[in-house]
């Protein structure tokens, strides 16, 4: 599973060494998050170190397989 | 008496302070005063969003005592949390009677001791509110489903206040359709532009009303955000400008305003903020020894007064605020890469010398000194805690990380431990021996290492067979007690109950029965402590099973059930989880069964025992296990099956005689039932009246075989000497019957089937009398025999109403049935369904599964209905 993960504001360079698994882009006032998700533990268990780290989700959908980053 | 040996515990159940720039805000706290009223309240808001400090002061200032309890990450264990919760209320004035108990097991919680709780709470004149901060952390949804239970059955004298970042699993539903649910949720509780307006002003800083409505935009109101921006703006140069700043800025809020507060502090508050990060609370002196400076104390002080960062926990104990302690350990990895482990093994040993096993064991980990950690376990003399009591699966986990290049004797004891727990013996062996030979290299071993070692050789000679073993193990521990310091023992029963158990199971295998039963009894006759329950039931199981093979099977069984009350007052009663025992209780349950002819019940308990590790590696438990899923599968007819079944498949240094001796019985008894009586009597020709019950059955075998002679001698030759049970001297009368029989001896034949009726009818010992169905069945047809036989071993005369006639002595039946037995049986009779029951009883619906086993069993019935009308015909309902 692909997931792209939408957070609100841009996220300091030392914060999205927190979410090492993932690659982040800045667009436009949000901070956006892409990388492989394991299974379901581990999507909740990002969403859970968002909601710690005071990262408020706007949106995250699964993307479509085989996409290039 | 602290029930988690955890010194930091009454930090968890302290109020939190509230900081001197703490903004109350009326409106909030009118709304929570409706949580005196209802019984659910909820607090529901982001990391930061203010809710512990609002629920603080909130139950700061209200006249009654509030019991407090911040959850952390092991609450997700039932029996932790629980224990916390009795905790907080003894700590705030409202403890609940001694009666309730306290949960013996991290990962469970008895269902009794919640419903007792709630009886007591339901009792009380004046509600109790219990808050529960950082609920979001308990993610098991079973503490969820027990509070509620508990929230449930108190009635009105409870008030629960949860505080938590996500909603939690209760039905919320229904409280808000009966009008039981306050609710405080996010957007109730961020900040208004008035409100930030006060609040930025306790910081020092004023603002028009305006200039507030930009920032409460940018941060949605969000109280840490608004704090943060107070102290990045006092800071700065030009405050007003600089928020005019961050209003236009994009950055993610938390994120930029900690960076922008942390740079502004003093490179010393920055780099205690940075290290303190990895720790879930501190004190001015653990901070120390992780910054290596001295000046902690001052810093957090200041911190606390411009609530920045650091919360007071009380007591000179601080966390940081959960939020910022999660970016602050980003910004530490970034800043001080690699430190982390360094940063755990400081915290360690500073934790070693104040006392704290778990922390220090928790931090050794993290830091991947496992010399350390194994090092602190072992020389708290903790080494039993991997196999029993409140933390044995977590400690069993926390070292189950542990690196496979550590070396050292303590890590070698670990390995061993938990090797042998698992039943892995040779590996476990290895280790232990690994572990023996550092500590003779090592002139100032400790004698707690000695005497970790002295245990685990204990059990690897239980699970290999080895009696010397055991005894010059044990004889070493008794040694050793006297040279480790007395506080130590008394802090961990566990290890000498554990020494007892193992060196009780080891006699046992080598027959030696009544030196088994003397350090068996030490252990089972010990109080209740949670460390202790798993030997206190192995040595209940052990003594039964010696009951069981000296033919007391009434004795037996009573034994049997109570090592699995003891064990089901702390868990319920589920085989195969972890912490389950080693199921030698239900294997005991499993051979009474079979003597009583019981056999479905007999294969459902034998079922249970299967995925359990012991049942293929402890000799003693593989052992009985294998015999009596042979004899199950005698009397069931597959003789050839009973033979395989019967050989348990064990590697020991010294063989059984009981063992050898049944398995023996089994090998004979195929023969027999196969047609070659010659060769049922050759196997037991070796076997001797040493051994009570192969004799016996051995004098039937030669019996059958055509050697009467023979066989009354060996009956002769049976050393009784006052310790055999009915089970053994039941079957003995009818062999001599059955001679007596065949030697045309009518009269002394009818008198002695009538002595092994008597004795047999009180156990309800119907076997041997199924075994005698050819030459007995003629005899129980006879008036007196027949009156014997009703009702229990052969269907009731049809004289409805009227109890069989006994021999002057009370109804057995009556005499035996337990009040809890008598309980359900009334329930029974008032048409209750097993739930019902089970609610109405406060116990769980296994609990009254097993009573109604018991119930069928003793007024020998199968269904319900039928109990209940024999319970009428026997008055007992």
């Amino acid at each position: 599973m692909r997931y792209e993960i939408r957070v609100e504001g841009h996220m300091s360079e030392t914060l999205t060494k927190a979410f090492p698994e993932l690659g982040h882009v800045k667009m436009a006032g949000q901070t956006v998050l892409f990388g492989p998700v394991v299974d379901d533990a581990h999507l909740y268990g990002l969403l859970a170190r968002f909601q710690s780290l005071g990262l408020r989700v706007l949106e995250m959908r699964q993307l479509p397989e085989g996409r290039a980053d | 008496m602290d029930p988690l040996g955890d010194s930091i515990l009454r930090t968890r159940i302290a109020l939190p302070t509230r900081p001197a720039a703490y903004l109350r805000r009326q409106r909030l706290d009118r709304h929570l005063d409706k949580a005196l009223r209802t019984r659910l309240t909820l607090i529901n808001g982001a990391a930061g969003a203010g809710k512990t400090l609002l629920a603080a002061d909130w139950a700061a200032g209200l006249p009654q005592p509030v019991a407090w309890l911040t959850a952390e990450d092991e609450d997700r264990q039932p029996g932790v949390f629980w224990a916390y919760v009795l905790e907080a209320l003894r700590a705030c004035g409202a403890p609940v009677s001694g009666a309730v108990g306290v949960p013996m097991e991290a990962a469970r919680v008895d269902r009794k001791l919640l419903a007792a709780l709630a009886a007591d709470l339901d009792a009380r004149q004046q509600p109790v509110t219990l808050v529960v901060d950082e609920f979001d952390r308990v993610t098991n949804p079973e503490v969820a489903e027990q509070l509620e239970f508990v929230l449930h059955h108190a009635g009105q004298g409870m008030r629960l206040v949860l505080v938590t970042r996500t909603e939690p699993l209760l039905p919320l539903h229904r409280y808000r359709a009966a009008g039981e649910l306050t609710e405080l949720r996010g957007a109730e509780l961020a900040f208004t532009p008035e409100e930030a307006v006060s609040l930025l002003e306790l910081h020092g800083l004023r603002l028009p009303v305006d200039a507030a409505r930009g920032l409460v935009d940018r941060t949605r109101g969000w109280a840490a955000g608004l704090c943060l921006c107070a102290l990045a703006a006092r800071e700065s140069a030009a405050p007003e400008l600089y928020l005019k700043e961050f209003e236009a800025d994009r950055s993610a809020v938390a994120d930029f305003l900690l960076a922008e507060v942390l740079k502004r502090q003093p490179e010393a508050t920055q780099d205690l903020l940075l290290r303190v990060s990895v720790l879930q609370r501190f004190s001015p002196d653990l901070a120390n020894a992780l910054t290596g400076r001295t000046d902690a104390e001052a810093l957090l002080v200041e911190l606390h007064r411009a609530n920045a960062f650091v919360e007071d926990l009380g007591h000179a104990w601080y966390r940081l605020h959960p939020l910022f302690g999660e970016i602050l350990r980003a910004h530490l990895r970034v800043r001080l890469p690699g430190l982390e482990p360094e940063l755990h093994r400081r915290a360690a040993l500073w934790l070693r010398r104040s006392g704290s096993l778990p922390e220090t064991l928790a931090h050794g980990a993290a830091s991947g000194d496992w010399g350390f950690t194994a090092g602190a376990l072992v020389d708290d003399l903790a080494i039993g805690q991997l196999f029993t009591g409140l933390r044995s699966g977590d400690l069993d986990q926390l070292f189950a990380a542990m690196d496979p290049d550590a070396t050292g004797p303590a890590t070698e004891l670990v390995r061993a431990a938990r090797d042998l727990s698992r039943c892995d013996v040779e590996r476990g062996l290895s280790h232990l021996r690994r572990a023996e030979e550092r500590l003779a290299a090592d002139p100032h071993a400790g004698a707690a290492a000695q005497l970790s070692c002295a245990l685990l050789e204990t059990l690897a000679a239980r699970l290999t067979g080895s009696p010397e073993q055991a005894e010059e193990a044990a004889e070493a521990a008794a040694r050793l007690r006297r040279e480790v310091p007395e506080h130590l023992l008394d802090r961990h029963p566990e290890l000498h109950a554990l020494l007892m158990t193992h060196l009780g199971s080891t006699r046992l295998w080598a027959g030696r029965f009544e030196d088994a039963r003397a350090a068996l009894t030490t252990v089972a006759g010990t109080h209740g402590e949670a460390s202790t329950v798993l030997p206190r039931e192995e040595s209940l199981g052990h003594l039964a099973l010696i009951d069981y093979l000296n033919g007391w099977i009434g004795r037996a069984e009573r034994k049997a059930l109570a090592g699995a009350s003891e064990a089901e007052r702390f868990r319920p009663p589920e085989p195969g989880v972890s912490g389950a025992g080693t199921g030698i209780g239900l294997l005991v349950l499993a051979a009474v069964a079979v003597d009583r002819d019981e056999l479905s019940r007999a294969q459902t308990l034998l079922d249970e025992t299967a995925p359990l590790p012991s049942a293929t590696h402890d000799p003693v438990i593989a052992a009985g296990r294998a015999l009596t899923k042979a004899r199950l599968l005698l009397v069931q007819g597959h003789a050839r099956a009973a033979v395989e079944a019967a050989d348990p498949g064990i590697r020991v240094s010294v063989a059984s005689p009981w063992a050898a001796g049944q398995e023996a019985l089994v090998v004979s008894a195929a023969h027999m039932a196969e047609g070659r009586p010659r060769m049922a009597a050759d196997v037991l020709q070796d076997v001797s009246g040493d051994q009570p019950a192969c004799a016996v059955e051995a004098a039937r075998m030669l019996l059958a075989a055509g050697r009467p002679e023979e066989a009354v001698g060996l009956l002769d030759s049976i050393d009784t000497g006052g310790r055999i049970g009915p089970a053994v001297t039941v079957r003995a009368v009818l062999v001599r019957a059955q001679a007596a029989q065949a030697a045309g001896d009518d009269a002394t034949a009818h008198r002695l089937v009538a002595q092994a009726l008597l004795s047999a009818r009180r156990e309800q010992l119907r076997r041997p009398f199924l075994d005698a169905r050819p030459w007995i069945r003629p005899l129980l047809s006879t008036a007196p025999l027949q009156e014997l036989a009703a009702d229990w071993l052969t269907p009731a005369p049809s004289r409805p109403g009227e109890p069989a006639p006994v021999d002057g002595q009370p109804s057995p039946l009556v005499v035996e049935l337990s009040g809890r037995e008598r309980d359900v049986l009334e329930r029974l009779a008032r048409m209750m369904s097993t739930e019902e029951i089970a609610a109405d009883l406060y116990v769980s619906v296994n609990t009254v599964k097993t009573h109604l086993k018991s119930v069928y069993r003793k007024l020998a019935v199968n269904r319900r209905n039928e109990a209940v009308r024999r319970a009428r015909e026997l008055g007992l309902v």
